[in-house]
């Protein structure tokens, strides 16, 4: 039987999994970014189980809007990103250390 | 029973198309398996009665942002010799971190298993109005100041995008109001004296 605990338990493998890609991940900025779609579609996860299993609409509401705030947060991120590839000519996590001292 | 057979298969697909986004050194096969993993958590949603944003979640992830990360990836152009140098000494640090934070959310979830309400408790919600139709009534008489800011994030996100990535042309022949206004007009015309030539 399917219960609340399986879908929030695959929301945390998620989560990990995301996290794990963040720290794992030391060369490349747009597979951060990947990694933190990842994040939010685990939290979106737990969201819609709670709304589904406590039959309360305003968990899907939240969803919607945390979609919304992703998808302006991955537009400024990925304008930012060809910004940054066009003064600097990389993306490398490693040497992007301007303002490092 | 056929539920929870869909359940354990899609998840699996999530999980293994999630690690595959971590785990590629190509970042096109990372954002190809993003979309894998994005297609199968609408489906998932599907499962979970939330039809509008699992519809919502192809729609938008699939076919707007997961096409601005392909297209970002090959506008850049990143050169492949470096993607050999990855995965290094921090790489048993991270998945140590990783399994700790899954270990302790686990915990907590099925420890306090008894406070959440049972699937079997679950009222079908009414059949004849549908998710979406719900969904809207609530979001366009409760929700509607904080719908407003969302579309106010929107254009925010729009304006800046372009403002970051917008780079004049060189010798455009424009007006630069500015200027125009700051003239100070007695530079602008020299009075000379000049003695009668004749």
């Amino acid at each position: 039987m399917l219960t609340l605990q399986s879908y929030l338990t695959l929301g945390a493998i998620i989560f990990s999994i995301g996290v794990i890609g963040i720290v794992i991940n030391r060369k490349n900025i747009i597979i951060i970014m990947m990694c933190t779609e990842l994040l939010l579609i685990a939290v979106n996860f737990n969201f819609i189980a709670f709304s589904y299993f406590n039959q309360d609409l305003a968990g899907q509401i939240f969803v919607f809007f945390i979609l919304t705030v992703a998808a302006a947060e991955a537009a400024i991120g990925l304008a930012i990103l060809v910004a940054l590839y066009r003064n600097k000519k990389t993306i490398d996590v490693q040497e992007l250390k301007s303002l490092r001292n | 029973m056929i539920k929870e057979l869909i359940f354990y298969s899609f998840s699996s697909v999530l999980i293994c198309s999630s690690l595959a986004v971590v785990l590629f050194r190509n970042p096109v096969y990372s954002a190809v398996s993003l979309i894998l993993s994005f297609i199968t958590s609408g489906f998932l949603w599907l499962l979970l009665e939330a039809e509008f944003l699992a519809i919502v979640l192809i729609l938008v992830y699939v076919g707007a942002v997961m096409v601005l990360f392909l297209f970002v990836i090959m506008m850049l152009n990143i050169n492949e010799e470096k993607e050999k140098s990855s995965f290094n000494s921090i790489a048993p640090f991270a998945v140590f971190i990783g399994l700790i934070i899954v270990i302790e959310l686990i915990t907590i979830i099925w420890i306090n298993s008894s406070q959440f309400s049972n699937s079997s408790a679950v009222i079908q919600q009414s059949s004849q109005m549908g998710n979406t139709l719900l969904l809207g009534t609530e979001l366009f008489t409760n929700y509607i100041l904080d719908f407003e800011i969302a579309g106010f994030i929107l254009l925010l996100a729009i304006i800046v995008a372009i403002s970051l990535t917008l780079r004049p042309r060189k010798n455009l022949k424009t007006q630069v109001t500015s200027d125009q206004v700051n003239v100070d007009p007695k530079k602008r015309m020299k009075l000379i004296d000049m003695k009668d030539t004749k």
